[in-house]
């Protein structure tokens, strides 16, 4: 906090002392902008075909037809360029350092390296891990979200079982504590273990350790409120950070995001939710349409991942040998065509959904231009990737729309963020500006041809896109 | 059975072709509104079959006989029954209804068969991972098969619960779950649970797995004896709580659940089956022992190869087998076997039956049931109560499947000729009265899955990218083979 404050007064004043030469790097960044000319859709009222935006010190001090940029701001020549609020992945692990289990197949009797200190729970079955604690970003970690229009995430630990807490995150490269918008947004539970050996080691045995894992929690919750009503003559508990991190949970003031994509996982993970009267939300949800009817009646969320399945071209020795194909299964087949329907299909039935990118950040605009193609309403998709998943979050009075006094988190389009031809030019994150490089060319020996670019690329590119879609 | 080669050769006629087709023309229309996910389905119409050969399997045969099957249930059986109003007819002349098989020991429609990570996993259950739309599900239907007993597999002493469920391919997990069926668990003796992680299987490139304890059948025993003297524990820990409240202690927090004990003390108190994997007779002998000093019964020996040895103690435990017709030698624990274990145990008073464990095998069990008559000289209903009744009494549904009756669920099956026969087919088959094979509906469906995939496959997204190499893929075969369709 200290610090960002400290740079904010330091920047002010570079602004001030620095020549009004746009071609020329200040040594601090500016800290107040103005967008001018640009056409304005806020997500949270109606399109402005020509306004301005005027951002201070991180924040959103101006919006309209009639705003001048003040005397004191940086100008974005806007001619040209649609203004979003700054996109958010709905579902994500940006930042988290990643926790591959130790040890191999069958090694049972390895003693995993403890996650969280002083837990009685093995890796993948610690509630009590906080993405907002354990955030490692790496340098240029958030490159390949800001090429896709992203400025902001959901993030928690990507594997295992009880995968702690969820926070949202601004995405920019700034020490840890700047970038936390929001903390304890859900707990996360995942289906497999992710690794490592010894118990569970199936699709069973992660459901019987997520049952007595809750069901150990409801225990230490009544042993704590016989104790406190009176500890004379018992013997006090043993804290348990795991049980403990578990009862908001039990609770219900805390949901749990519960990665499922299949119909039955989808049932499954519902089902679970139930037996423990758990608030479940549904991240990844490829066959959520399958099952909507019950998730309306829930009012079960989905974080809709629309990181659709694509036919890619055979390679090397496969594609010379290509002359008599086995035939695709039929659910690839229907998938392929199926799967871009689907946030549509979610919308039409009235399930509430916001959407992730499923990190597949590379084709992520054109998956989403694909979905408004195939039956999402172009308003109802923006808002699922601003507003709608910052309501969820409980962040909707900081971010998802472009209104004074939010953080200055903006995406800068240059034509419609759904057009074939679309490309980010630019993204506000906090109210810094980051450029986003022209198309890189598509890098090689990813060993599947027609992917649009490697992760890490700034951005996606027409070319790139044309030679994709047909 | 000079009958069923006779009915089994005949071509159907033009008639028969007729009466088909109006079927079918209905069933699509049932079809395509059960693939809805609305949980509120309608009951299906009622069916009289007319002029089948009826194989009762518990009350003989009956010939040119009538079966209505109306809510769900065989609501008659007789001759020259009326239709009630919008019921359909099948006519049956020269056809054979018998009851659905019912298979005791599968891992069909399972994400997970085996929690090998700990010698106990009684925690884990089967009904928490099958997948409903398992096309082998639909392969068992054609094969007559209509109940399975889906078992967790045989890496540890103490395996998971295990789920019995009626094949209505499909619908959700919840309606396939066999109501009423006895819960039941899996235990392991022998050379799998040994083999498990026992360090002796090295692979290359792979850390040398640590031994799991046990890699002996005497480490097996302890590790039985061990758990249930921990579920005796755990009983008498709640026993004791249960009693304390009973007394108005009102301040007691209640023990913690233990999801792995919990199982076991369901066992000891009668309440879950055990079905226990075990090939040596001596080890067979070892658990029926252990059972009696902890006072409870071993509901079936699964495989059982060496029953035959021990029959009498096997019958005078009440316990039953459940075995291959005739498959062994694939382990050194399944060398001493006999194509005529069914037959002697099953003289010798021991519910005997035959199973699949395996999903290939599970849509032919009338041929496994079929070589009984061959070695054993079983009659045909005694083979017959192998994979019907004889299962539903293992699996605690025999007041509700395993033979024809009235009263009991419509879970039939219509074969073109006696099923014991290598050339006998089934043609229709029911679960709760309604149809989830047919075999002209199958032909229906796999064109119209042709069609399908010629649509899908000239669609933009399945076209490969950088179209020249894929301009002709389009044309893809059109005579898919309808395996592939289903998966």
């Amino acid at each position: 906090m200290h610090l960002s404050v400290r740079l904010s007064g330091v920047a002010a004043l570079a602004v001030l002392l620095a020549p009004p030469s746009s071609a020329q790097h200040p040594a601090v960044p500016p800290t107040t902008w103005a967008i001018t000319g640009a056409r304005i859709e806020p997500a949270s009222g109606p399109v402005i075909e020509k306004g301005t935006i005027v951002i201070r010190d991180g924040l959103i001090t101006a919006v309209g037809a009639d705003v001048r940029a003040p005397a004191d701001a940086r100008i974005v020549d806007g001619d040209g360029l649609t203004v979003y609020p700054g996109l958010i992945d709905a579902s994500t692990s940006l930042g988290m350092p990643s926790r591959g289990g130790g040890g191999g197949r069958g090694q049972a009797a390895t003693p995993q390296p403890s996650g969280a200190p002083n837990s009685n729970y093995g890796l993948g079955m610690q509630a009590e891990i906080r993405a907002a604690t354990e955030l490692e970003p790496a340098a240029d970690g958030f490159k390949a979200a800001h090429g896709a229009g992203f400025t902001a995430a959901l993030t928690a630990q990507g594997s295992g079982i009880f995968r702690g807490t969820s926070a949202v995150i601004t995405l920019r490269d700034a020490p840890v504590p700047a970038l936390v918008v929001r903390d304890g947004i859900a707990q996360h539970i995942g289906f497999s273990r992710g690794g490592g050996g010894g118990f569970p080691g199936s699709l069973m045995g992660v459901f019987a350790q997520l049952r007595q894992e809750l069901l150990d929690a409801q225990h230490y919750r009544d042993l704590k409120a016989a104790y406190a009503r009176n500890p004379r003559g018992m013997n006090r508990p043993d804290h348990d950070p795991t049980l403990e991190a578990l009862q908001p949970v039990l609770a219900g003031t805390m949901p749990v995001v519960m990665a499922a994509n299949s119909e039955r996982e989808i049932i499954r993970a519902l089902d679970l939710a139930k037996e423990f009267g758990l608030k479940p939300i549904i991240a990844g949800g490829r066959e959520a349409y399958k099952v909507t009817d019950r998730l309306r009646a829930e009012n079960v969320v989905v974080l809709l991942d629309i990181d659709f399945p694509r036919r890619t071209a055979p390679t090397g020795g496969r594609a010379a040998a290509n002359e008599d194909p086995v035939p695709e299964r039929m659910d690839v087949l229907r998938d392929r065509v199926e799967l871009p329907k689907s946030p549509g299909r979610l919308a039409g039935a009235g399930v509430r959904f916001a959407i992730a990118s499923g990190n597949d950040y590379t084709n992520f605009l054109g998956n989403a231009r694909h979905a408004v193609e195939a039956g999402l309403d172009p308003v109802r998709a923006l808002k699922a990737m601003t507003i709608d998943p910052a309501t969820l979050f409980g962040v909707s009075d900081r971010l998802g729309s472009i209104e004074v006094g939010k953080i200055a988190n903006l995406t800068l389009v240059k034509g419609g963020l759904f057009d074939e031809s679309a490309k980010i030019t630019q993204l506000f994150v906090d109210g810094n500006r980051i450029e986003i490089a022209a198309a890189a060319a598509p890098s090689a020996g990813t060993g599947e041809t027609p992917r649009r670019g490697a992760p890490g690329d700034d951005t996606r590119t027409e070319q790139a896109n044309a030679s994709h879609d047909h | 059975m000079p009958a069923t080669i006779t009915s089994a050769l005949r071509r159907p006629t033009i008639e028969e072709q007729m009466k088909r087709t109006t079927l079918v023309a209905a069933l699509l229309v049932v079809a395509t509104a059960a693939s809805a996910q609305s949980p509120a389905r309608q009951a299906p119409p009622a069916t009289l079959i007319t002029h089948a050969t009826v194989l009762t399997v518990t009350k003989g045969t009956l010939t040119d006989t009538d079966v209505l099957l109306q809510n769900g249930k065989i609501a008659a059986i007789g001759k020259n029954l009326t239709a009630p109003a919008g019921a359909r007819t099948i006519d049956a002349s020269g056809e054979f209804l018998l009851p659905g098989i019912i298979d005791p020991h599968s891992h069909m429609m399972s994400d997970a068969t085996n929690e090998g990570s700990l010698s106990v996993t009684s925690m884990v259950r089967i009904a928490d991972v099958l997948n409903p739309t398992d096309d082998h599900i639909y392969d068992a239907l054609a094969g007559g098969t209509t109940t399975l007993n889906i078992l967790h597999g045989s890496a540890n002493t103490i395996g998971g619960q295990n789920a019995v469920v009626k094949l209505k391919w499909g619908r959700p997990v919840s309606e396939m779950l066999f109501p009423g069926a006895m819960p039941g668990i899996k235990f392991a003796l022998g050379e799998n649970v040994t083999r498990k992680n026992s360090g002796r299987f090295i692979v290359i490139g792979q850390p040398q797995p640590q031994p799991r304890y046990p890699t002996t059948r005497m480490g097996q025993e302890e590790v039985l004896r061990d758990a249930f003297t921990r579920a005796r524990d755990y009983q008498a820990e709640w026993n004791d709580y249960r009693a304390k409240v009973a007394k108005g202690d009102k301040n007691l927090v209640a023990p913690r659940r233990d999801l792995e004990l919990e199982p076991l003390v369901e066992i000891l108190e009668g309440k879950r089956w055990v079905h226990a994997h075990s090939y040596r007779a001596d080890e067979m002998l070892m658990l029926l022992d252990l059972a009696d000093e902890f006072g409870f019964k071993v509901r079936t020996l699964q495989h059982a190869l060496e029953a035959y040895k021990i029959a009498p103690e096997i019958a005078a435990h009440g316990t039953g087998i459940s075995t291959f017709a005739d498959m062994w030698g694939y382990k050194i624990e399944a060398y001493d076997a006999i194509p005529y274990n069914v037959a002697v145990t099953m003289r010798a008073g021991v519910l005997s039956t035959i199973n699949s464990d395996d999903d290939g095998r599970a849509r032919r069990l009338n041929i496994d049931a079929a070589k009984l008559v061959r070695y054993g000289g079983l009659t045909d209903d005694e083979a017959l109560a192998t994979v019907t009744i004889n299962g539903a009494k293992q699996l605690g549904i025999d007041a509700k499947v395993g033979s024809i009756e009235i009263g009991k669920d419509a879970d039939v099956v219509i074969w073109d000729a006696h099923p014991l026969s290598v050339y006998s087919r089934p043609v229709t088959t029911f679960i709760d009265g309604e149809i989830f094979f047919d075999r002209d509906q199958d032909a229906a469906m796999r064109k119209s899955l042709a069609e399908e995939r010629k649509t899908l496959e000239a669609a933009e997204p399945n076209k490969l990218p950088q179209s020249g190499r894929g301009a002709g893929r389009g044309a893809a075969p059109a005579e898919t083979p309808a395996e592939e369709d289903h998966r």
